[in-house]
C-alpha cells in the first residue's frame, strides 16, 4: 500500500506540468491538419460537385436569376472531413489550419460566393461557358 | 470443425421443407431463410446443439419489393469464424413473430426495438413495453417503416409514456439519471433498495435516439454515411466508419488494398489505446482516485496529437471509405509513432505497477459488481466486460477484419468477474495494442490505399460485419440498395448488450458501489447538440440562446 502510494507520488512529480498556456498563446496544429475550408473564387467553375459529395449538407446551391450561382459555405454544418477539397477539379477548395470559429453571430459563419455561369437555351440551368477566357469578356463576371 | 457447409446440411436434415433457403453469399456468412413457423424450434435447436452467441435482431421493410417484412437473426459461431443470419419473412397485413427472448435472454432489448421501429408485434415477450422511441410518440407509427417521411414530425402525444416498475413491497426508490448518470450521458436507473442494499432495478434509455439510420437509408449516399457512422461514438468513431465500410465492402465484394487494411488497423489500435487509457482515468475518478485520472489522462495526450497528426483530427480521422483509407502514413512518420507508443507502453506499465499494489483500489473493485461467466454468455455481454468474466471472445480474432488475420497478438482474459478483472483486462489490452501498431508498422506493404470503385454497388446485396470496439463488438449489417445507398443498415453498438447486463451487476450492491459498476462497462456516450428545454405548462419547446443561459 505505502510502497505503491510512493510510486504514484513518483508519476506525478517525474510529469511536473504538462498544461499548455493556450489560449493565452497560441497552439498552432499540425502539418494536415483538417480546419475550415476556403474557396477561391477565381478558381471555382461552380460546378457543384463539392456540394453533392459534401455528407453534413454544408453546401449549398443555388440559381439565381440572369445566370449568377450562389454557392454557400455553412461553417456552422462544417465537419471539416475534407471531401470537398478531394473532389474538386479546380482544386478550389482548400481546407485552412484555422479552427477557432466560436462567434456570437451565426452570420459569419456562411461564406458565400456568386459565379458566373451562361445559362442553357433549353432548359435555363447554369452552366459554366466553355472557354475560361470566355469569363473574362462578361462585362461584371465578378460583382 | 463446423464449416458454413455443415451448419446448413445440419439444419436441412433436421428442419427439411422448412428451410426455405440457405446460401452463402459472402463467404463464411450464411443465410438462412425460414418459414414463421419453424423459428422458435430453430433458434432452440440452435441454442441445444451449436450453440452460438446471439448477436443482434432486427427487421427490414421489403414491402415494396416482395410485399412482406423480413425480420432477421443474427447469431455469431466464434471459433469456427462464421456468421449465421436466420430471416423470416413477416406477412405485412398482420405483422407478428414469436419472440426468442425467452430461450435467448440477450434478445430483449433488440426484439423492442425491432417492434417499435418497423412495428413487427411479439408473441411471448417477457417485458414488451416500449424502448427506443420517445415517451410521447404515437402508437401505430414505426419510423423506420419505408413509406415513413425521414422529416416528419409526429404530433406530441404524452399519454404514451412507458410505465416503469412499480417498486416491491419494503423498498424505497433511488433514482440515479436521466441526467449524467455517471457518465456524461442520459439515461435512468430507477433503484429499488432495501436499507443500503439494491434489490432491482428498472431501466430507462435512449434518450439520444437521432434516426440515423433512417437518414442514412433516406438521404445520404454510401461514401456519405462513413461519417454519420463515425459520429456514433464520441470516443470509439473510427470503429463504427470501420465497420460499416467492411459490410459494404463484403457485400458489394470490394478488394480493399493490403495497405489501407493494415493504416485501419493501425488507427483502430490508436483508438484503442486512448479509449482504455481514458476509462482508466474516468473509473478512477469515479471512485475518487484524481490523482490517476490526471495522469492517465495526460499520458494518453500523445496518442491524441498524434491522431492528428496523421488523420488531421485528433477525434473524428475521418479516414474510411468505402474501398479504403483516403490518408497514407508516410515512411517518415513511422518513427514518431513509434516514438509517442513506446512511450506510451512504458508510461503505462509504470502506472500498473504503481496501481496493482493499491489496498485502497482492491477495496473499491475487487468482488464488486461480479459478473458471472454464465450469465455473461446469457446475456451476450461483449468485450472486456466479457472477457472479464472468463469468456473469450474477440471479434479481432474471431471474425478478423482490416489486417488483424495477418497480425499475432494475446486476446487478455481474466476470471476474476468482478470491476478489477475488467480493469485488469482493459490496461492489458492497451499493452497489448502498441504491440499491434509497432507489428503493423514494421509489416506494412506498399502499395495503393484506395480500390479503384468503377461499378455502382448493386441492389440487394447483404454482409455483416463485426469490429472490436475498446468497448467490446460492434456489428453492422448493411442491405444494399438503389440510389447508391443501402436498402437497410442496422448498426448495433458494443454497449447495448453490455447495459443489459446492469440489472445482474447491481442487484445485492450497495448504493455507493453503483457508480463504478456501471462506470466499469464503460458505456457510450452520446451528447445532444444543444440544450432543449421543455415547458411542463405549455408544453412548448425553446431552445435558449447563449444570452439567456449566461443571465441565468
Amino acid at each position: 500500500m505505502f510502497i505503491s502510494k510512493l510510486k504514484q507520488a513518483l508519476i506525478c512529480l517525474k510529469a511536473g506540468r504538462v498544461t499548455l498556456p493556450y489560449p493565452y498563446k497560441p497552439a498552432p496544429p499540425p502539418e494536415g491538419f483538417r480546419g475550415r475550408p476556403k474557396v477561391d473564387i477565381d478558381k471555382c467553375i461552380g460546378c457543384a460537385g463539392c456540394a453533392n459529395v459534401c455528407p453534413s449538407r454544408a453546401i449549398e446551391v443555388t440559381d439565381l436569376d440572369e445566370g449568377w450561382r450562389r454557392i454557400q459555405f455553412h461553417l456552422t454544418r462544417c465537419i471539416s472531413c475534407g471531401r470537398c477539397e478531394e473532389v474538386c477539379p479546380e482544386e478550389a477548395v482548400k481546407l485552412t489550419d484555422q479552427f477557432e470559429l466560436s462567434t456570437n453571430t451565426k452570420e459569419d459563419l456562411t461564406v458565400a460566393i456568386e459565379i458566373y455561369m451562361d445559362t442553357c437555351q433549353r432548359c435555363a440551368r447554369c452552366f459554366k461557358p466553355e472557354h475560361p477566357l470566355d469569363k473574362m469578356m462578361i462585362t461584371g463576371f465578378r460583382k | 470443425m463446423l464449416t458454413s457447409f455443415r451448419i446448413i446440411e445440419t439444419l436441412k436434415t433436421k428442419f427439411d421443407k422448412q428451410i426455405l433457403e440457405a446460401q452463402e453469399p459472402v463467404s463464411n456468412q450464411v443465410f438462412v431463410r425460414i418459414v414463421p413457423d419453424a423459428l422458435i424450434p430453430v433458434i432452440c435447436f440452435l441454442n441445444q446443439t451449436l450453440s452460438p452467441r446471439f448477436l443482434i435482431n432486427a427487421a427490414i421493410d421489403r414491402r415494396e419489393q416482395d410485399g412482406k417484412y423480413t425480420v432477421f437473426y443474427i447469431f455469431s459461431f466464434d471459433s469456427e469464424k462464421i456468421f449465421l443470419c436466420i430471416q423470416v419473412a413477416v406477412d405485412a397485413a398482420d405483422p407478428a413473430i414469436d419472440s426468442i427472448t425467452p430461450i435467448v435472454a440477450g434478445a430483449n432489448w433488440s426484439e423492442r426495438e425491432t417492434r417499435d421501429l418497423v412495428g413487427i408485434n411479439l408473441r411471448g415477450h417477457p417485458d414488451p413495453r416500449r424502448l427506443v422511441l420517445a415517451d410521447d410518440w404515437p402508437n401505430e407509427l414505426y419510423p423506420l417503416r419505408k413509406d415513413f417521411p425521414y422529416d416528419y414530425k409526429p404530433p406530441s402525444e404524452p399519454q404514451n409514456k412507458v410505465p416503469l416498475k412499480k417498486p416491491p413491497q419494503r423498498t424505497k426508490v433511488i433514482p440515479i439519471g436521466p441526467f449524467y448518470p455517471v457518465l456524461e450521458e442520459p439515461a435512468y436507473f430507477k433503484l429499488f433498495v432495501d436499507g443500503e442494499t439494491i434489490v432491482d432495478c428498472d431501466y430507462r434509455g435512449f434518450y439520444c435516439h437521432r434516426g440515423i439510420e433512417k437518414i442514412a437509408e433516406s438521404k445520404l449516399t454510401y461514401n456519405q454515411i462513413c461519417f454519420l457512422a463515425e459520429r456514433i461514438c464520441g470516443i470509439c468513431g473510427f470503429i463504427h466508419s470501420t465497420c460499416y465500410c467492411e459490410a459494404v465492402e463484403r457485400a458489394a465484394g470490394i478488394e480493399v488494398p493490403l495497405r489501407a487494411r493494415y493504416i485501419r488497423s493501425i488507427m483502430l489500435e490508436l483508438e484503442r489505446i486512448h479509449s482504455h487509457l481514458l476509462w482508466l482515468g474516468i473509473a478512477t475518478h469515479i471512485v475518487g482516485f484524481d490523482t490517476l485520472l490526471m495522469q492517465s489522462w495526460r499520458i494518453r495526450e500523445p496518442v491524441m496529437w498524434l491522431c492528428e497528426k496523421i488523420s488531421g483530427n485528433r477525434k473524428t480521422y475521418g479516414m474510411n471509405l468505402i474501398g479504403g483509407v483516403r490518408r497514407d502514413i508516410p515512411l517518415s512518420m513511422h518513427d514518431e509513432i513509434i516514438q509517442v507508443v513506446e512511450k506510451i507502453e512504458r508510461e503505462t506499465k509504470e502506472v500498473i505497477d504503481a496501481v496493482i499494489g493499491d489496498t485502497s483500489l482492491h477495496v473499491r473493485l475487487k468482488n464488486v459488481g461480479i459478473l458471472t461467466q454464465e450469465v455473461a454468455r446469457n446475456i451476450c455481454t461483449v468485450g472486456p466486460t466479457a472477457r472479464g468474466s472468463g469468456v473469450r471472445i474477440d471479434s479481432r480474432v474471431d471474425h478478423p477484419y482490416a489486417a488483424y488475420d495477418r497480425i499475432n497478438f494475446e486476446v487478455a482474459v481474466e476470471s476474476g468477474c468482478d470491476i478489477w478483472a475488467r480493469t485488469l483486462v482493459r490496461l492489458k489490452e492497451t499493452i497489448e495494442s502498441v504491440k499491434i501498431v509497432k507489428q503493423c508498422l514494421l509489416e506494412m506493404p506498399d502499395g495503393p490505399i484506395m480500390a479503384d470503385v468503377m461499378e455502382e454497388i448493386p441492389a440487394g446485396r447483404e454482409a455483416i460485419s463485426c469490429v472490436e470496439a475498446p468497448r467490446g463488438e460492434a456489428v453492422h449489417y448493411v442491405q444494399t440498395g438503389d440510389n447508391n445507398r443501402p436498402y437497410r443498415w442496422k448498426v448495433r453498438a458494443p454497449s447495448y448488450p453490455n447495459l443489459q447486463s446492469v440489472p445482474y451487476l447491481i442487484k445485492g450492491q450497495r448504493i455507493a458501489d453503483v457508480p463504478i459498476i456501471i462506470g466499469s462497462l464503460d458505456p457510450c456516450y452520446s451528447c445532444t447538440e444543444r440544450m432543449a428545454v421543455v415547458d411542463v405548462r405549455t408544453g412548448t419547446e425553446r431552445i435558449y440562446t447563449k444570452e439567456e443561459i449566461m443571465k441565468r
